[in-house]
């Protein structure tokens, strides 16, 4: 027989890591609902938060003002995601929309590749970690690692400012509008290639925090983006592509399955659980819980 | 000095010269009419216009001012606002995000107020019991009363709207029409209207190009144009009947 205790600590940190690899996905979902495009980097993205976070922990900051390195880092990989933007992915989507998604595949493709002989050339292919002096925190009767839980609010209130702006700015409301029709913006007087640079900016920041929040929990490689991008991936294809709630809810889900199958049957097959229900998705409902069929009006 | 001017524009889809030579010229404050038969090129002419297509030859001219080369989103910028046949809208977006987006995407000031404006325009389409309704899920003449809402949100120097009027009820054709003469008239604002329904454009319009073949076939009044034979034989003929 299992202990209650067990169960509510199994149910506690799987809902903290879904809503970490909801970040992921949502970075993947929301660059694809503008861009209409799938940014195969995003891992990358991740890395280079991780990264940021640890040189600002090590060597700038000291680890009691963590906080203010993911602040740091995230932006660092924000404006990362403005110039790739600019540099590599505006020029393609100059052009008409015929191959563009077939450019874009190999562009950030390339971009993965770039990024990923870019940090085991200077940083080695050694693994580093920020460390957390966060203390323990106990939940009635269960303690949980500190730098994880600050990793779970500090991911709830990223997402909230994310729901805050698409909301309630003018902003958002161009975001959401491009989501819809890019055509549409366009003719309404709205410079879509520059919107295109804020949501891949923020899509990818979405990922930069993600690193950054789990640097003192997965470690920091150059290549840590890999699992948790396959995740992403996992996420987006369970929730529907281009549906943010899905991309929270099936995150969580994830996190959920992942956290039961390893306390209660195997934790070697951690990385495997999340595949069956993705199987299971795509034979049930292969557009995702959320996902749509095709796109009107 | 004309509001909108279109000076030799050619434009060529494989083997089919869609824009041949076109020169037309809406003025300060009228309501043009532009007609012809179905692959006249009078689509062609307003994506021309609009900076959808790059002509192959010719010029555009906003009130005396090139938009030649310059993208969809800043010839709309300029003041020039077309509507679509199919009416794209923001099917998401409730009808009041729809109306708020075309303000904040060209307003010219910061002061400016979009709630109000959306409001007034939310009056002015009678669409007020939708206003927190999704696009998606309006009526095709709903739509192209939004539509129209969407143009108008911020005031424009010439209004491009293609077949505003097809299929779509006589009560919102009304209200569309209304619409149109109520902004010429309050903003001074020019219009060029593509459309088939000759009894509308009767009304609307006191001056009226017809389309023929990628070609300016004849300018002139409607009264005038249904006298030659070459228009008659071609077009009107069959659309007066």
């Amino acid at each position: 027989m299992y202990s209650t205790e067990l169960v509510v600590q199994t149910l506690i940190s799987g809902i903290m890591i879904g809503v970490l690899y909801a970040l992921m996905a949502l970075g993947i979902t929301f660059i694809y609902s503008i861009m209409r495009m799938i940014n195969w980097a995003m891992g990358e993205f991740y890395m280079i938060g991780s990264y940021l976070q640890y040189m600002l922990v090590a060597w700038l900051l000291g680890p009691d003002l963590w906080w203010l390195a993911i602040v740091v880092s995230t932006a660092g990989v924000f404006m990362l995601g403005l110039f790739v933007q600019w540099s590599l992915l505006k020029p393609i989507f100059r052009k008409p929309p015929e191959a563009r998604d077939d450019y874009a595949t190999v562009v950030t493709l390339a971009l993965l590749l770039m990024l990923r002989s870019l940090a085991t050339g200077i940083a080695g292919p050694n693994q580093f970690t920020p460390g957390s002096n966060l203390p323990i925190v106990m939940v009635g009767p269960m303690p949980l690692a500190g730098a994880r839980v600050a990793a779970f609010v500090f991911a709830l209130a990223a997402l909230w400012v994310f729901w805050a702006v698409l909301r309630y700015t003018w902003y958002g409301l161009a975001l959401r509008a491009t989501s819809q029709s890019r055509v549409g913006v366009q003719t309404a007087g709205i410079d879509v290639l520059r919107v295109d640079r804020v949501a891949f900016g923020i899509g990818v920041a979405l990922a930069g925090l993600a690193g950054a929040l789990l640097a003192p929990v997965f470690l920091v490689f150059p290549t840590n983006g890999l699992i948790t991008t396959v995740k992403g991936f996992e996420i987006v294809v369970i929730g529907g592509l281009g549906s943010i709630p899905g991309a929270l809810i099936a995150g969580v889900l994830l996190g959920l399955i992942e956290s039961f199958g390893a306390a209660f049957v195997d934790s070697a097959y951690q990385n495997i659980y999340g595949f069956g229900l993705v199987l299971l998705i795509l034979v049930l409902k292969p557009n995702g819980l959320f996902g749509e069929r095709g796109r009107e009006a | 000095m004309a509001a909108l001017e279109a000076i030799g524009l050619r434009k060529r889809f494989g083997t089919l010269q869609a824009a041949n030579d076109v020169t037309l010229s809406v003025g300060q404050g009228e309501i043009r009419g532009l007609i012809g038969p179905n692959g006249a090129g009078k689509t062609t002419l307003v994506n021309l216009v609009t900076g959808v297509y790059v002509p192959d030859a010719g010029e555009v001219k906003l009130a005396g001012r090139s938009i030649g080369g310059l993208a969809m989103h800043e010839i709309a910028r300029r003041g020039l606002v077309r509507s679509f046949q199919v009416t794209r809208l923001f099917g998401g977006l409730t009808v009041r995000e729809n109306l708020l987006t075309a303000f904040y995407a060209r307003r010219t000031s910061a002061d400016d107020d979009g709630e109000a404006q959306a409001e007034r325009m939310i009056r002015l389409t009678t669409l007020g019991p939708l206003a927190d309704t999704p696009a998606k899920k309006l009526s095709g003449g709903q739509r192209a009363l939004l539509q129209m809402g969407c143009g108008f949100m911020v005031p424009g120097r010439c209004y491009v709207l293609d077949e505003p009027f097809a299929g779509i009820n006589p009560v919102i054709k009304e209200v569309i029409l209304d619409m149109i003469v109520e902004v010429n008239r309050e903003q001074g604002a020019a219009f060029l209207v593509v459309s088939h329904e000759m009894a509308i454009i009767r009304k609307l319009c006191p001056q009226v190009t017809v389309m023929m073949e990628g070609r300016v076939a004849a300018q002139g009044t409607l009264d005038e144009i249904a006298r030659l034979p070459a228009v008659v034989a071609g077009y009107l003929g069959k659309a007066l009947e």
